[in-house]
């Protein structure tokens, strides 16, 4: 008590205490607006900027462009008929180039042109040559022997068939495929994960 | 942000800590990701493999020597079970039976029983054997496609080594598939 009693009695009698005192911060001493001068002079409340870590950022967007990388397919994306619900299945192979023949509910697509009705087949009851498929995929099995002349025709193509298809159907397709020259036919399929792996 | 501590930089020369700017470095990551994200292909589409058993053109030069003909498994799908019959030209071999499993697009059972009658009377068991045992299937012309397809996943899931000319040895199938014509 006596102490702090004694300070006030020194500061009193001191003639420059007026004058002098403590040396306080200096910079940002121009500031005219006080509220900002305290800010950014530090005698305020915490600063507004705030340092945000960015290292957990970075790792994350990284793991993403190596998972997208690994993911990323360069064949691109085969094209399937919006009308065809591909049936699935466990056992497959990858997909290769070769002719498509598409059968939907209603029509049969070789690479996007029609080349025969189902309704047809299903009328008339028993398995049949298609022609318009016929002569389409005969056309171009004669395209790709005068484009590669010296290389035996590996006679596949790939039938992309609705679930719900009759079996009548797909056979006539499979008969009229293999009578055009194509005797190695692949079902498309969605392929299914093995129950327990 | 990022930064690269070198030291204090104590002898009064200008500091050795050097701020890499990151702002153009997340900007590229961000635009790769967009990139991947729209070029992505989610579904991706696979085949099995099926043959229509056609011969080839006559060689006249060549002599044709009679062979025995080979065991073929002729699968027949009915409304409540599947009858497996391994012929030797019009021989039946043997037959079999297995139950149709109801209202099940996966046909275990029927998978099993194939990979056992195969090891019974399969041809082509050897690895260096190039050929592959065929599978006739007789279906019902109204059977929808996606039971075919499931039957070709049983008749597929039996698997056998083959060595192939480049020195390899892959898992391939241990029936080819056709349809059956009348």
């Amino acid at each position: 008590m006596s102490g702090i009693g004694a300070t006030r009695q020194h500061k009193h009698h001191d003639p420059h205490a007026h004058v002098i005192h403590q040396p306080g911060r200096r910079l940002m001493h121009g500031v005219p607006l006080h509220f900002v001068w305290r800010k950014v002079a530090g005698h305020g409340n915490r600063g507004v900027n705030a340092a945000l870590n960015l290292t957990a950022f970075i790792d994350f967007l990284i793991t993403i462009v190596v998972f997208l990388l690994m993911s990323f397919s360069a064949s691109g994306e085969i094209g399937v008929d919006k009308n065809i619900v591909l049936p699935q299945a466990q056992n497959v192979e990858a997909v290769i180039e070769a002719p498509m023949v598409a059968v939907n509910g209603n029509q049969v697509l070789v690479d996007g042109q029609l080349a025969g009705s189902v309704r047809a087949i299903e009328d008339m009851g028993r398995m049949q040559k298609i022609d318009e498929l016929f002569d389409l995929l005969k056309r171009k099995r004669e395209l790709w022997k005068s484009f590669h002349p010296n290389k035996p025709f590996p006679g596949v193509c790939i039938l992309q068939v609705d679930e719900n298809v009759p079996s009548l159907v797909v056979k006539s397709v499979f008969q009229t495929a293999a009578y055009a020259g194509y005797p190695n036919i692949s079902f498309m399929v969605k392929k299914r994960g093995k129950p327990g792996g | 942000m990022g930064g690269v501590d070198v030291g204090t930089g104590d002898s009064g020369k200008r500091q050795t800590n050097a701020e890499i700017n990151m702002i153009p470095f997340i900007d590229l990551l961000m635009v790769t990701i967009s990139f991947l994200l729209i070029t992505a292909v989610w579904v991706t589409f696979s085949r099995m493999n099926a043959n229509a058993q056609i011969p080839g053109p006559p060689n006249p030069d060549k002599e044709v020597e009679p062979q025995t003909p080979e065991k073929i498994l002729h699968l027949h799908i009915h409304e409540a079970n599947f009858n497996l019959v391994w012929k030797q030209g019009s021989t039946v071999v043997s037959e079999s039976t297995v139950t149709k499993p109801q209202g099940d697009v996966v046909y275990s059972e029927l998978a099993k029983k194939l990979g056992e009658e195969w090891k019974v009377h399969g041809g082509h068991q050897d690895k260096s054997d190039k050929k592959i045992d065929q599978a006739v299937l007789h279906t019902d012309n109204s059977m929808p496609f996606k039971e075919v397809i499931s039957v070709l996943d049983a008749l597929y899931d039996t698997q056998r080594e083959m060595a192939f000319p480049d020195g390899t040895v892959k898992k391939v199938p241990v029936f080819n598939m056709t349809f059956s014509v009348r």
